[in-house]
C-alpha cells in the first residue's frame, strides 16, 4: 500500500533537497565573487547554443497564432487587430513556456550531463581539493547564464513570432504588414509585457536549479550521467508546468489589484 | 601523523565505514588494500572533508578535523594533497593551467613563481613540454600523471593516492608505483596509497592495511602480512607466494 505513495515521498524530498540547493547557491553568491569572464563564457554558449532553435520555434509560433486565430477574426471583421493579438499572447504566455521548454530539452539536459560527468569523474572533488568551491565556480556561472540568456531567447523568440505573423497575416490572412504591425503598441499593454517578463525569469530560474542540482549531486558512474539527464528533462518539465500555474495566479491577482488601485 | 577514531559513514540506510579506526605514524608509506566498494576511497575522502563522517574522530597532526567548514578544511587540503581514482583533470584547461589551478589559490605566488613549479612538478612525474596540451590529448597514463604532477605541485605534507595504477598496463604501472615510491622519499611525505595491487605493496609499502566491508581485517608490515591467517589476505597472497615458490 505504501508502495503507491513512495514516489510522492520522493517528489516532495526532492523538492526539498533542490530548494535547499538553491539557498545554498544564493549564500555562496552573497559571500563570494562570480567571475565575469567564466559567466560570459557561459552566457555566450547558452546562447548560441538555443538560438536557431529559438528563432525556427518562434516563427513558427507566431505563424500558427495568425492562421489559428484568422479564422475565428474574419467572421467579425476583426483581422486589424491580429498582430496585437498573437503579439500579447506570445509575450504573456507562449513565448515564455516555449523558452522555457526549449532550455529544458537543450540546455538543462547539457548542463546536468556536464555537471554530472565533471562530478563521477571526481572533477568537482578536485576543485574542492585544490582550494576552490564549484559553486562558486561551476554552479553559479551556469545558474546565472541560463536566466539571462532566457531573456535574450525570449526577445529573439518575440522577434521572429511577430516576423512568422507578419508574413503569414499577408499571405494567409490578407492582412498587409502595417495593419498586422498597427495594433501591436495598443493591445500588448505594460501588465502583460511584465507578467511575461515575471513568468519568463521564474521558469529559467526553476529549470536552472533543477538541472545544475540534478547534475551536482550525480552518483553512479556513466550510468548516473544518464540518470540524471533523464530526470532532468521529466522534472523540469513538470516543474514548469506547474509554476506556469502558479504564475498566471499571481499575475491574475497583481492585474486585479492594480486595476483596482487606479 | 593521522588517526581514524570509530570512523562510521552512512549513504542512505547502507553503512560504508563500520567503526574503522585507523594510525598512520608520520613519513611512512602506507598501503589500504581490499576488494572494491568496501570504502577505501571513502575513507579517503573523509579525510580531506570531502564527505563528512556520521561518527567517529579524525585527528590529523593533533587537530580534530571531523566538524570543520569548508573554510577551515582549506588549510588540510593543501597539507593533504589528493589524487583521484579518475585522472580529474578539467577537460577545458590545458595542462599548465590545470597545475596552476591548486597553485593560484592555494599559494602566494607571482607568473613567474607559478611558472616554475609547474614545470618543476611536470618534471618530477617524467612528463615534460607537454604544459600546452589539453588533457584529451594525452594518454591515459599521463594523464595520471598529470593529476600527480597538479597534487605535489603544491608541496603537501600528506600525499594521498586513490587506484594510482588501475586500468594501466603492466609497464606504466611499475613506472607509476616507482614514482610514487621516490617521490615519496624524496618529498618526505606521508603517503597513503589506495590499491588492489598487492604486489606493489609488498615491494614499497612500510606498512599495509587490508580492508573488507568497512573495517579493517588485518595490518602489518610487508613481512608480517606475508604470514598473515586472515583468509582475504591468504587469497590477496596466494598467486604472488606460488609465483616465488616456482622461482
Ligand atoms: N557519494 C556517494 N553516495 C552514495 N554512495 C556512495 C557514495 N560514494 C561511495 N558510495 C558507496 O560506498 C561504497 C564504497 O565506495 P568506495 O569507497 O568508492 O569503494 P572503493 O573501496 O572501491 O574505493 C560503494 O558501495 C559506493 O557505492
Ligand atoms: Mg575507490
Amino acid at each position: 500500500m505504501m508502495a503507491i505513495f513512495q514516489p510522492f515521498f520522493n517528489i516532495i524530498s526532492e523538492t526539498g533537497r533542490v530548494v535547499q540547493f538553491f539557498f545554498q547557491m544564493l549564500d555562496v553568491w552573497k559571500r563570494k565573487s562570480i567571475s565575469r569572464d567564466l559567466m560570459f563564457e557561459q552566457i555566450w554558449k547558452v546562447t548560441v547554443q538555443s538560438s536557431a532553435t529559438t528563432a525556427l520555434a518562434g516563427f513558427f509560433v507566431g505563424a500558427i497564432m495568425t492562421v489559428q486565430f484568422t479564422m475565428e477574426m474574419k467572421d467579425f471583421g476583426a483581422l486589424g487587430y491580429l498582430g496585437g493579438l498573437s503579439t500579447s499572447g506570445t509575450i504573456r504566455e507562449v513565448g515564455p513556456l516555449l523558452i522555457a521548454f526549449m532550455l529544458a530539452g537543450k540546455v538543462g539536459a547539457f548542463t546536468s550531463a556536464e555537471l554530472g560527468t565533471m562530478r563521477v569523474t571526481e572533477q568537482i572533488d578536485a576543485i574542492r581539493c585544490l582550494g576552490a568551491d564549484p559553486i562558486q565556480e561551476l554552479v553559479l556561472p551556469r545558474f546565472i547564464a541560463i536566466v539571462i540568456s532566457s531573456f535574450f531567447l525570449l526577445g529573439l523568440g518575440l522577434l521572429l513570432s511577430i516576423f512568422g505573423g507578419m508574413l503569414l497575416g499577408k499571405y494567409f490572412s490578407g492582412v498587409n504588414y502595417e495593419e498586422y504591425l498597427r495594433h501591436i503598441p495598443t493591445i500588448v499593454s505594460l501588465p502583460s509585457i511584465l507578467s511575461g517578463l515575471f513568468k519568463c525569469f521564474v521558469f529559467a530560474v526553476v529549470l536552472a536549479v533543477i538541472c545544475t542540482h540534478r547534475g551536482y549531486s550525480t552518483t553512479g558512474g556513466a550510468k548516473g550521467v544518464g540518470r540524471s539527464v533523464v530526470q532532468t528533462a521529466v522534472s523540469t518539465m513538470v516543474a514548469i508546468v506547474i509554476a506556469d500555474w502558479a504564475t498566471s495566479l499571481l499575475a491574475d491577482i497583481a492585474l486585479k489589484i492594480f486595476l483596482r488601485s487606479r | 601523523m593521522i588517526e581514524f577514531k570509530g570512523l562510521v559513514k552512512r549513504f542512505g540506510d547502507r553503512t560504508v565505514l563500520k567503526g574503522l579506526d585507523l594510525t598512520i605514524n608520520g613519513g611512512e608509506i602506507l598501503f589500504v588494500l581490499g576488494t572494491s566498494g568496501t570504502g577505501k576511497s571513502v575513507l579517503l575522502k573523509n579525510l580531506v572533508g570531502l564527505l563528512k563522517p556520521d561518527a567517529g574522530q579524525i585527528w590529523i597532526d593533533g587537530e580534530e578535523v571531523s566538524a570543520f567548514s569548508e573554510e577551515q578544511y582549506l588549510p588540510i587540503r593543501k597539507k593533504c594533497g589528493m589524487v583521484f581514482q579518475h585522472p580529474a583533470l578539467f577537460d577545458s584547461l590545458t595542462v599548465f593551467d590545470n597545475i596552476a589551478f591548486g597553485i593560484r589559490r592555494h599559494l602566494q605566488c607571482t607568473a613567474k613563481e607559478t611558472q616554475q613549479k609547474v614545470s618543476h612538478s611536470l618534471k618530477l612525474v617524467n612528463l615534460s613540454g607537454v604544459e600546452q596540451k589539453l588533457p584529451a590529448q594525452l594518454s591515459y597514463g599521463m594523464q595520471k600523471r598529470v593529476s600527480l604532477a597538479r597534487t605535489i605541485a603544491l608541496e603537501p605534507k600528506i600525499l594521498l593516492v586513490d587506484e594510482p595504477t588501475t586500468g594501466l598496463d603492466p609497464v606504466t604501472t611499475n613506472a607509476i608505483n616507482q614514482l610514487i615510491f621516490e617521490l615519496s622519499r624524496k618529498l618526505k611525505t606521508t603517503s597513503i596509497v589506495v590499491s588492489h595491487d598487492m604486489q606493489c605493496a609488498l615491494d614499497i609499502a612500510d606498512r599495509i592495511v587490508v580492508m573488507d566491508q568497512g573495517n579493517i581485517v588485518d595490518q602489518g608490515t610487508p613481512d608480517e602480512l606475508r604470514k598473515s591467517t586472515v583468509p582475504l589476505v591468504k587469497d590477496f597472497l596466494s598467486e604472488i607466494l606460488q609465483k616465488e615458490a616456482e622461482q
